[in-house]
C-alpha cells in the first residue's frame, strides 16, 4: 500500500494541534492527555518521549509556577496540561514527519524551494550544532571557567557566546559553497520523490477535518 | 592526453586584500592524479576554488590571469554550468553534508541537473555501490564516522559524474583507517578514468598514489614534477617535519626509570558507560612526576573520553583519579583546572576575546593566580610575542593552535594534557609543537599528548598507551610497543 503523503500527514498533525488548543474542560484536557500518552507506548516511542521529558518538564514547570502566581492553582494547572498536550503531540507528529518528506509536502503546497531548503537545513544542522556547544563548553571549563548555573557565573557565559557566534558564521559561510558547488542556483531544477494525493489520503483528511470540527462544537458551542 | 584545464598567470586577492595567489601557471592533463600540496596560508585551497569558478563567481576580489576549463574560459561560465565538469569536496565535511540522509546528499546535485527522478536513482545506486556505502545511504550524516563522512562527501560530487575531482584536505582529522578507506576510495575513482586533483598538506605516505604534484609557496608554485622528485623540496620547506632528535637527558626509554619516582596521577579501574555504550573498560596507570605520554588509538577508542575524566568533564560510572594523592572524583573542571591543564582539538573552541593577551590572561584570572615573568616566558616559547594585540580568530591555524595551549599553560597546571594538537597543522607547525614540548618536556612539566599522528607521538613520548574499543592493549615505551 502506498504511504499516507506527507500533506497528509501536516493537515492530520494541524488537526490534532487545533484539537489540543480548543479543549478547555478538565474532562477534554485529561481524555487527551490519556490519549496522547497511550499512542506514546502503543507507538513504541517512550524512549524519544523520555529524553523529550527533560526538555519539556522545566518549561511546564517554571509556566506552572508563574500563571499559579499570576492567576491560581486551577488555572496553572489546566495550562501547564494544554501546553504539555501540545508540546507532547507535536513531537509525536514530527517522529512520523522526516525532514525530507516535510519539505516534499511544503514543496508541494507550493512554498518555496528557497524556504523549504533553509527549513530541513535548519533540522539537520540541530544535532551538529548541539555538539558544537558541547564541544566549546568543554574546551572553556578545560580554562577553569566555571559554566555552573549559579547567578555569579552569567558573566562567564559571554565564553560560550562568542565562539559559538564565530563558528556558526564561518558555517554558514562553508554551506554557502557547499550548496554552490552542488547547483543549488540552477533553474531546472527536479525532485527525486514526486508525491501524489491518494484514494486514502482525502479519506483521512476528510475525517481528520471533520472529527476536529465536531470536537470543537462540543467544546466550544460553536 | 589532451588537456582538460589550463590556469594562465591566475593572480587572487580576497576581498580584504590578502593576496593569495602571485601568478601561477600550471595545465592539468586528462586522467592525471595531481597532488597539490603546500603550508596552511600557501594558496593551496585558492587554487582549488580557481578550477571550478568559484573565484571570481562567488569569492569575488580581484582576480587576474584566466583558467580555462575544457576550453572554456570560467570567467564567461557560471558555477552552475561549471559544477557537472569540475567537482569540489570541501574540507568541512559537516557543511559539505547539509541533507537530512546520505541518500538525499547523493541526490541534491542530481536534483540541480534536472535529471529524472529514475536516472537520479540509478546514479544513487551506481555511486554507492563504486564506494561501498549502500549500507549507509539511509543514514543521517550525524551517524557517520569521520571516514564515511569524507566518503559520502565524495560520493555526493561523484555521482555528478565531473570530468575533473578536485578535492580539499580529504585526511584532515582522519586517523590511519579513514585515511586508508579513503585514500582506496581515490584509488578506485582514479582507475575509472577521472582526473583527480588533490589538495592536502598531509604529504607522509600519501604522495605515491599521485601522478604528479605541485608545491605551493606563498601564493606561488615552487615545484611542479614528479612525486618522487619532490622529496627534497618537502622537506626543506617544511611540509614534511623534522622531529627534533631526543637528547640523552630527556630520552628516558622504559618505565622502570620511574620506580622511584613520585606518581602525579593515578587512575584505577576506571569504567564509562555514555548513552548506553561501555566507552572505558578497566582502565588503570601511573603517570609519573615529569613523564611523557602518548595516548593512542584509532577515532573512536576512547582516547577523548578518558582524558576528559582526567579534569572532572566526565565523572566515571566506576573507579578512582587521583592527582597528586588528591581524589578527583566528585570535582567540577573549573576547581580542576590549575592542576590539569587540558587544550582540545579545535583552538576556535577557545576563543572568545578580541586579543590574544587578553586569551592568555583568561585562564589566570579564573584560577586567580598571578605568577610573576611566566606569561611573558610562555610568549617567549610560543613565539607569541608579535601577536599579543591581533585577534585570536585572524591567526594562521599554527598561530591558532600555540595560543590555545599557551592559554591553558598560562594557568601553570602540573599536567598538560593536549588532544589531537597536529590535527590542521601543517608540517612546520607540528615541528614547532613537538620542540615546545621537549622544551616543556626538559622543564620537567608532566604531558599527555592523545594522537593518532604516530610519528609526532614518536617525537614526544617516551611512554605508549595505546587503547582500543575502550581497554588499554599496550602501555610501554615506542621502541617496545614497534
Amino acid at each position: 500500500m502506498k504511504p499516507i503523503d506527507p500533506r497528509t500527514k501536516l493537515l492530520l498533525g494541524a488537526a490534532i494541534i487545533a484539537g489540543v488548543l480548543a479543549a478547555k474542560s478538565p474532562v477534554s484536557l485529561f481524555s487527551q492527555l490519556t490519549l496522547i500518552l497511550s499512542a506514546i507506548f502503543l507507538l513504541k516511542k517512550a524512549k524519544p518521549f523520555f529524553h523529550v521529558l527533560k526538555m519539556v518538564v522545566p518549561m511546564i514547570f517554571f509556566v506552572f509556577i508563574i500563571s499559579w502566581l499570576s492567576f491560581d492553582s486551577y488555572n496553572a494547572l489546566m495550562l501547564s496540561i494544554r501546553l504539555f498536550n501540545l508540546l507532547i503531540s507535536s513531537f509525536l507528529i514530527f517522529q512520523y514527519i522526516p525532514p525530507e518528506e516535510l519539505a516534499g509536502g511544503l514543496r508541494k503546497m507550493k512554498i518555496p524551494f528557497g524556504f523549504v531548503f533553509l527549513l530541513t537545513t535548519a533540522v539537520r544542522f540541530v544535532p551538529l550544532m548541539q555538539n558544537k556547544i558541547r564541544c566549546i563548553r568543554e574546551a572553556q571549563m578545560s580554562r577553569g571557567i566555571d559554566l555552573r548555573l549559579k547567578v555569579k557565573n552569567t558573566k562567564n557565559f559571554m565564553a560560550l557566546l562568542g565562539p559559538l557566534l564565530v563558528q556558526s558564521f564561518i558555517l554558514a559561510d562553508e554551506l554557502a559553497v557547499a550548496m554552490e558547488v552542488r547547483g543549488y542556483g540552477c533553474k531546472n531544477r527536479s525532485f527525486r520523490k514526486d508525491y501524489r494525493l491518494a484514494f486514502l489520503d482525502y479519506a483521512v483528511m476528510i475525517v481528520s477535518v471533520a472529527i476536529l470540527t465536531i470536537f470543537i462544537h462540543w467544546e466550544t458551542g460553536l | 592526453m589532451g588537456a582538460c584545464i589550463q590556469v594562465n598567470n591566475a593572480q587572487y586577492a580576497y576581498p580584504g586584500g590578502r593576496q593569495a595567489l602571485k601568478g601561477v601557471d600550471f595545465t592539468i592533463t586528462k586522467g592525471e592524479f595531481l597532488f597539490v600540496c603546500g603550508a596552511n596560508g600557501s594558496g593551496k585551497s585558492t587554487i582549488g576554488y580557481l578550477l571550478n569558478g568559484l573565484i571570481p563567481h562567488f569569492f569575488g576580489g580581484s582576480f587576474k590571469g584566466s583558467v580555462i576549463v575544457f576550453g572554456s574560459d570560467t570567467r564567461k561560465m557560471s558555477i552552475s554550468k561549471l559544477f557537472p565538469h569540475v567537482g569540489l569536496v570541501l574540507q568541512n565535511a559537516d557543511a559539505q553534508l547539509f541533507n537530512s540522509s546520505v541518500e538525499d546528499e547523493l541526490a541534491f546535485g542530481l536534483e540541480s541537473l534536472g535529471l529524472a527522478p529514475k536516472h537520479i536513482e540509478d546514479r544513487i545506486v551506481e555511486t554507492a555501490k563504486m564506494l561501498d556505502i549502500e549500507h549507509l545511504l539511509k543514514r543521517p550524516p550525524d551517524k557517520l564516522s569521520g571516514g564515511e563522512k569524507r566518503i559520502a562527501g565524495i560520493a555526493s560530487i561523484l555521482c555528478i559524474k565531473p570530468s575533473v575531482l578536485i578535492l580539499d584536505e580529504p585526511y584532515a582529522n582522519l586517523d590511519q583507517q579513514g585515511i586508508s578507506k579513503v585514500s582506496r576510495s581515490l584509488k578506485k575513482i582514479h582507475a575509472s578514468g577521472l582526473t583527480i586533483v588533490l589538495i592536502e598538506q598531509r604529504v607522509d605516505g600519501y604522495l605515491k598514489d599521485a601522478s604528479r604534484c605541485i608545491v605551493v609557496e606563498q601564493g606561488k608554485i615552487i615545484f611542479d614534477g614528479k612525486p618522487g622528485n619532490a622529496q627534497k623540496i618537502l622537506v626543506s620547506q617544511g611540509l614534511i617535519p623534522k622531529y627534533p632528535k631526543r637528547t640523552p637527558k630527556n630520552d628516558f626509554p622504559t618505565r622502570t626509570l620511574y620506580r622511584n619516582s613520585e606518581i602525579l596521577l593515578s587512575v584505577n579501574q576506571l569504567y564509562c558507560d555514555l548513552n548506553g555504550k561501555n566507552i572505558l573498560k578497566n582502565i588503570s596507570f601511573d603517570i609519573f612526576k615529569g613523564q611523557s605520554v602518548a595516548l593512542l588509538g584509532k577515532n573512536g577508542s576512547g582516547k577523548t573520553t578518558l582524558i576528559k575524566h582526567l579534569n572532572g568533564l566526565y565523572q566515571p560510572k566506576q573507579g578512582k583519579i587521583n592527582f597528586n594523592g588528591q581524589c578527583l572524583i566528585g570535582k567540577d573542571p573549573s576547581q580542576i583546572a590549575a592542576l590539569v591543564g587540558i587544550s582540545f582539538q579545535n583552538p576556535n573552541d577557545q576563543f572568545f576575546q578580541n586579543r590574544v593577551e587578553d586569551e592568555l590572561n583568561t585562564g589566570l584570572r579564573m584560577v586567580r593566580k598571578d605568577y610573576q615573568g611566566w606569561l611573558e616566558q610562555i610568549c617567549h616559547l610560543f613565539q607569541l610575542q608579535g601577536l599579543l594585540r591581533s585577534s585570536p580568530f585572524k591567526l594562521s591555524e599554527g598561530e591558532k593552535k600555540r595560543v590555545a595551549i599557551a592559554s591553558i599553560l598560562a594557568m601553570k597546571p602540573q599536567l598538560l594534557i593536549l588532544d589531537e594538537p597536529t590535527a590542521g597543522q601543517d608540517g612546520r607547525s607540528k615541528q614547532m609543537l613537538a620542540k615546545i614540548l621537549e622544551k616543556l618536556s626538559q622543564e620537567g612539566l608532566t604531558t599527555i599528548v592523545a594522537t593518532h599522528d604516530l610519528e609526532f607521538a614518536q617525537a614526544v613520548a617516551n611512554r605508549w598507551i595505546i587503547l582500543d574499543q575502550g581497554k588499554i592493549v599496550k602501555d610501554g615505551p615506542p621502541v617496545s610497543i614497534g
